[in-house]
């Protein structure tokens, strides 16, 4: 009852600021290339969406890609932290120091080193996504209580045994929040590769949207962009209520 | 006495035979029973600090000794050195007649706090251990489904633990120690984080399953109650700047103790006289 009558709020709130928009912008007169109205970008929505679809399938495949290759390195350096105490005092410094380089400002030397292809995204994607996800993995893979640890030593507990039955799912939680912050970062990892260079994905199609200063086509390609987003924020939380119930976060009453 | 016996026969034994004749045995038997834990003059020091001077005592097999003393002297230190755990700085320290010199392999602790995997059940944290020693789960899961019957979790198998009170949370860190059949039973202060009520009933329950199978047991505790009731015999540890030797008491008071055993003379006897050893180390 509570639930329904929350998401009827949010509905109607909603409902409320797009009317406003659609007849409040041209009645204090606001042009068109400026702010269009909302009926004009979901029309052009509707007119160019194979054109939308084909881009967006572009920056998806980067987006995950990136993802992918940031889980995979963040975790593996992760594990090299947990394991080894004295790469712990060398490697974190670094990538925090790395990690507070603007990443953007390096694009157009990733177009120099991979070009204008893929690959150039995919690494812009990684590099943005990586950092989240190694330091919550440091923490989800070697903060255990020290009193778990005493009581798997003493029935005889290995060092893998302890890794596959305890460490992997304390840090399950802690990977789910980093894929939460990392997933919109190496969106906009990609998306900024696109703006560098290449013809491609929707980076390309709002900068060529902007070029024309055809501005429903830009708000067209945001609404895209922001279903992809909803689209990998959604399939994250799927993933922790199916999985993850036992998270104090995620407990129903 | 024949409470017991049944009790035990509904948890099939395996190759824990030496455990029986202790079982059957009269009082007294005990004190001919092997060394099981041998202290001799421990010390140690975390940063040059004493955290524990001088300390001796022993316990012998199936026997459920209770160490008691000040808080800050050093009772989990003291057994934490004797899983192995931690390093003692000087003195000898026996396991079953084997230097204590990397963690020991057959034992299990309770601690304070039950230490429970919030991403497991009441029946997959009782596995725990099992599975941490190499064994399939599936192949204890009816021994453990009886362990968790008798210490009053019927029904709550498949629950949580933030599902569960906080007494019956610490019930199922002591079955997943139990179900292990420990060489050593070592528990930290198990009750410490319990309301008094629920604290007293643990008390019994913890004698219940200790009786199925009388595991060599040290307690640590603060409440002089509770290791009268539970223990075979007390060790009595002195406060840091006493330095007096570490005096042990035996508890000669049959078993089982039930609930009236409290207001039994001797048993008010012998608190008195843990007290009296306690208090005797408060004096500068």
């Amino acid at each position: 009852m509570g639930s329904i009558f929350g998401a009827l709020r949010i509905v109607l709130s909603l409902a409320a600021a797009t009317l406003l928009w659609e007849y409040g912008a041209p009645l204090v007169g606001i042009p068109s290339y400026v702010l269009p109205v909302p009926s004009v970008i979901a029309a052009k929505f509707w007119a160019t969406r194979m054109v939308q679809l084909s881009h967006i399938m572009d920056t998806a495949t980067t987006t995950l890609l990136g993802l992918a290759l940031a889980l995979v390195v963040g975790v593996f350096l992760a594990l090299a932290v947990v394991y080894f105490k004295t790469l712990r005092a060398l490697m974190v410094p670094m990538l925090a120091a790395f990690n507070s380089i603007p990443k953007i400002a390096i694009a157009p030397l990733l177009v120099i080193w991979f070009g204008l292809e893929m690959e150039s995204k995919v690494v812009m994607a990684f590099l943005l996504a990586m950092f989240p996800i190694f330091v919550n993995s440091v923490t989800g893979l070697g903060e255990i209580e020290p009193d778990i640890i005493d009581l798997s030593r003493l029935s005889g507990g290995t060092p893998w045994r302890i890794f596959t039955h305890v460490r992997l799912y304390h840090a399950a939680p802690y990977l789910t929040d980093a894929l939460k912050i990392a997933f919109p970062l190496a969106l906009v990892g990609s998306v900024v590769g696109e703006f560098i260079g290449g013809n491609r994905g929707v980076g390309y199609l709002v900068l060529s949207g902007q070029l024309q200063i055809d501005t429903p086509l830009v708000f067209a390609t945001l609404l895209s962009i922001t279903i992809l987003a909803t689209l990998g924020s959604g399939a994250i939380e799927l993933f922790e209520r199916f999985f993850l119930s036992w998270r104090p976060s995620m407990r129903t009453q | 006495m024949r409470a017991q016996a049944n009790l035990s026969l509904s948890l099939p034994l395996e190759g824990r035979a030496a455990v029986c004749p202790a079982h059957s045995s009269p009082k007294g038997a005990s004190a001919v029973a092997p060394l099981a834990v041998n202290v001799e003059h421990l010390t140690k020091a975390f940063r040059g600090k004493t955290a524990l001077s001088d300390i001796s005592f022993k316990a012998r097999q199936n026997q459920f000794v209770s160490i008691v003393g000040p808080s800050g002297c050093g009772k989990s230190t003291v057994l934490k050195m004797i899983a192995g755990l931690i390093e003692p700085t000087s003195g000898s320290l026996t396991v079953d007649g084997q230097r204590v010199q990397a963690p020991l392999r057959n034992a299990s602790m309770v601690f304070q706090a039950p230490v429970l995997m919030p991403w497991r059940t009441v029946l997959g944290n009782v596995l725990f251990c099992i599975q941490m020693r190499g064994d399939s789960a599936a192949s204890y899961r009816e021994q453990a489904l009886e362990l968790i019957k008798l210490a009053g979790l019927a029904g709550f198998e498949n629950h949580y633990p933030h599902q569960l009170s906080g007494g019956m949370q610490q019930r199922v860190s002591i079955c997943r120690a139990l179900l292990v059949r420990p060489a050593l039973l070592l528990m930290d202060e198990p009750f410490g984080a319990l309301d008094v009520l629920t604290r007293e009933r643990m008390g019994f329950e913890l004698q219940k399953l200790w009786s199925l199978e009388r595991y060599t047991a040290l307690f640590v505790t603060h409440s002089i109650t509770e290791a009268v009731l539970l223990s075979d015999s007390i060790v009595v540890m002195p406060g840091m700047v006493g330095r007096m030797p570490a005096v042990t008491i035996e508890i000669d008071l049959p078993r089982p103790r039930l609930a009236g055993i409290m207001k039994d003379p001797r048993f008010v006897e012998l608190a008195a006289l843990v007290r009296e050893q306690i208090e005797a180390g408060w004096v500068e």
